[in-house]
């Protein structure tokens, strides 16, 4: 919200003196300076010792497991094995290799997550916005349709999930019971065909997540003054050119944050498919996520499990990089 | 007076008496142990469990027994490191799915014929398949506790209104009665003219297409002569004789129409909730939920699809002793045997069954209690449920013949693509699987 706030401000519309009065002055200097030639009052490590709690459980719970999770890719490894084999990058290999399994289903499932993302984040962004847009106007009963969209967020993955697959249900579903019973068509096999077992998936993920989405821009237009919309209307603007030239831009950082957030969730897809479509049909909705569990504690293979999850972390890290590198240029751009 | 002192005599001779004969009954006699029991039974079977536990604890004064539920994906996730790291619990529960996997990793002890007869275990008291389950390269390494089986649901009324008179047990008349439940919207018969595949007000038989589902085709594989894994452990349920008999499950949609195309469990449950499907092969767990609605049903063996052997699958949990370190208390293990005599005794099985569990033993299933109880339809084939154990590498058969089975229902593939590929798929597992054993 604070960031909302600044971000709306053009940097050239501050006037020079309150810029001046938000720095601290030259008179704070000279103490500073004392302060580090002294060092009586802590030397050059108290920084580093108010740091050591967090180090030590950064070490504990990113650095070793991070690590063991790599000695673990490159041997042959079962905590109950009598030896534990070091084999190089064999697992990473049989990644590149098209007659493993492992590179046929890994690649499936880094496909599907990447189609599922493609899809559902455009989604989320626009419907969250179009949401909050609906809702930040005065309208009769808005407190109660926010908390309505906001609610089924609140569920576990499991019910959500669930309900979706009997609302689905190729069968039973209310879908299809609507399709036959109102609209005289033939029922869909929604959970068993290829491509069209992504509707359930996504539609119920949309319906879980676009709450939280729908209050982060509410929080953003609410801190938009009404006088840029009165200046708009006194110059005959048009909705769409108020839309346009305001209120975009000036949710700018909201939307940032929202994608960014959204793209990362929706990278750790599991839950959903798990429960709606357990990866099917012929494994045309599993998520990488699903797979490495799988390859782990279905199959037992640790290490090759584990060599996917370095590939799919990478993938990641490569992605938010190219994302924070955009983020950069449209902070520079948009102020 | 006099005849209360009577009384209270009667009373601790009669405490004494229960108290000498337990003891005559366990084959564990050393000190005073305390062991550790692990389990997974946390749902509506917990409280009969630990109601078993405090019975053995309050009938064995020189073993105290300190049961631990937690979910049984808990335990198959930590059973390696407590096995590794010498902690493993005295006793612990597997299941059928994960139990050669653990044996030939190591995690669990093999139990010696001297063994199991000094702790008055033996091996005949059980179905056989079932005590086989936990058996690799001739060992035992586990004793059967509990078990659950696929069977089929069959709804009486629906099959009165069809004129089906006989419950099917051969494949032809699995077929007939079949035909004879199935009518569409219009109430027209299967191969009569006009006749609308795609709307059935009522039909013959649940197919769907989890791995529920997947259990009558391994049902049917094994009836006819077939299996999952050949002698050398590699997937073969490619063979002709299980192409034929998943073949013929497949005909009852797409060529008879006495099944529906691409069902689910769930809908296939709530239609014979409905009573509009006269047959329903599941899991028996159902059982309690028919008899809560009060439905007119019955419980059969699933039919001989094959022509080779009775058959159909079953899960089950047994009781292991998993690896221990070095300098392991002797005392425990032998308490720890005499603790699992004791719990898969008939008297403490039949007290298990009220959990859900179906008889492991013919001794129990042969008790009055059962006597027109609808489950007791299939006691008389217990002996013939066989679980998918036996091979170290159970997820990478059952996912690929899961698949198979979806792919081949829903007429993605022929079933003989759909098989081939399955196997195809398993055994380059297989092949990855067998370096982590060697």
């Amino acid at each position: 919200m604070l960031a909302a706030t600044f971000g709306a401000v053009p940097p050239q519309s501050v006037p020079e003196s309150a810029v001046s009065l938000s720095v601290p002055g030259k008179a704070a200097r000279p103490r500073e300076a004392r302060r580090r030639r002294g060092g009586r009052e802590g030397g050059a490590i108290t920084p580093y010792l108010y740091l050591l709690p967090f180090l030590l459980l950064f070490l504990v719970f990113v650095v070793y497991p991070v690590g063991y999770g790599l000695f673990v890719s490159l041997h042959r490894w079962d905590l109950l094995a009598e030896t534990r084999p070091f084999v190089g990058l064999e697992y990473y290999r049989n990644l590149f290799d098209p007659e493993t399994p492992q590179s046929q289903f890994f690649w499936n499932s880094m496909k599907n997550t990447g189609f599922f993302t493609l899809i559902s984040v455009p989604l989320l962004i626009g419907a969250s916005l179009g949401l909050a847009l609906l809702l930040h106007r005065p309208i009769f009963g808005r407190a109660f349709f926010r908390s309505v969209f906001f609610l089924p967020g609140i569920l576990t993955v499991s019910v959500m999930g669930i309900l979706w697959r009997w609302m689905f249900d190729n069968q039973i579903g209310l879908v299809n019971a609507v399709r036959t019973d109102l609209l005289g068509l033939q029922p869909l096999p929604f959970l068993s065909t290829e491509g069209l077992a992504w509707v359930p998936v996504i539609v119920g993920t949309v319906w879980w997540t676009i709450g939280f989405n729908m209050t982060l821009y509410l929080a953003g237009l609410g801190n938009i003054s009404q006088s840029y919309y009165e200046a708009a209307e006194i110059d005959g603007a048009t909705p769409w050119a108020k839309f346009r030239f305001i209120t975009w831009p000036l949710l700018a950082p909201v939307t940032l944050f929202v994608f960014v957030t959204t793209v990362l969730a929706s990278f750790q897809l599991f839950g959903q498919t798990l429960v709606i479509t357990s990866g099917g049909p012929n494994r045309t909705t599993q998520s990488t996520i699903q797979y490495i569990t799988e390859e782990a504690f279905s199959n037992n293979q640790f290490s090759s499990a584990s060599a996917m999850a370095f590939m799919f972390g990478l993938a990641m890290l490569i992605f938010t990089y190219l994302q924070f590198r955009i983020m950069a240029r449209d902070a520079r751009g948009e102020g | 007076m006099n005849r209360t002192l009577n009384v209270t005599a009667l009373l601790l001779a009669a405490g004494l008496g229960g108290v000498a004969a337990a003891q005559t009954q366990t084959s564990y006699r050393g000190p005073k142990v305390t062991l550790t029991y692990l389990h997974g039974f946390t749902g509506a079977d917990r409280p009969v469990m630990e109601r078993l536990i405090a019975q053995f604890n309050a009938a064995h004064p020189n073993i105290q027994v300190r049961g631990q539920a937690q979910p049984w994906g808990t335990t198959w996730q930590q059973l390696p490191s407590l096995v590794a790291s010498g902690r493993a619990p005295d006793v612990v529960v597997i299941n059928e799915d994960q139990i050669t996997n653990f044996i030939a990793r190591g995690a669990v002890s093999p139990l010696t014929n001297a063994e199991l007869q000094s702790a008055g275990i033996s091996k005949s008291r059980f179905y056989g398949p079932l005590f086989k389950t936990a058996d690799y390269e001739g060992k035992s390494y586990g004793v059967p506790i509990s078990s659950v089986a696929y069977v089929m649901f069959y709804n009486k009324d629906l099959m009165k209104k069809s004129g089906v008179t006989k419950v099917p047990t051969t494949r032809a008349e699995l077929l007939a009665a079949s035909r004879a439940c199935t009518t569409d919207r219009n109430g027209r018969k299967p191969g009569q003219s006009g006749f609308d595949a795609r709307s059935l007000n009522t039909w013959g038989i649940s197919l769907y297409n989890n791995w529920v589902g997947s259990r009558l085709a391994y049902a049917a594989i094994l009836q006819n002569g077939g299996s999952l894994v050949d002698s050398k452990l590699n997937a073969s349920f490619n063979s002709p004789q299980a192409v034929e008999a998943v073949q013929f499950l497949v005909d009852l949609v797409q060529k008879h129409n006495v099944a529906r195309a691409n069902s689910t469990e769930e809908a296939e449950l709530a239609a014979f909730s409905q009573g509009k499907v006269c047959f329903f092969p599941s899991g028996q767990w159902y059982t309690d939920r028919f008899e809560q609605q009060k439905m007119n049903f019955g419980i059969a063996f699933v039919p001989r699809i094959g022509t080779k052997q009775d058959a159909a699958w079953g899960g089950s949990s047994h009781m292991t002793l998993p690896r221990q370190r070095a300098g392991y208390d002797a005392n425990k293990r032998r308490a720890a045997l005499a603790f699992v005599n004791w719990m898969t005794s008939p008297n403490q099985n039949l007290a298990w069954t009220e959990a859900g569990s179906l008889p492991v033993m013919a001794t129990v299933a042969n008790n009055k209690k059962f006597e027109g109880r609808p489950i007791a339809g299939v006691f008389a084939k217990l002996g013939n449920i066989y679980a998918t154990s036996g091979f170290p590498w159970g997820g990478q058969v059952l996912g690929p013949f899961d698949n198979a089975w979806a792919n081949a229902y829903s007429g993605k593939q022929s079933v003989k693509a759909a098989l081939d590929a399955g196997v195809s798929e398993a055994n380059k597992q297989i092949t990855q699987a067998r370096k982590t054993f060697q």
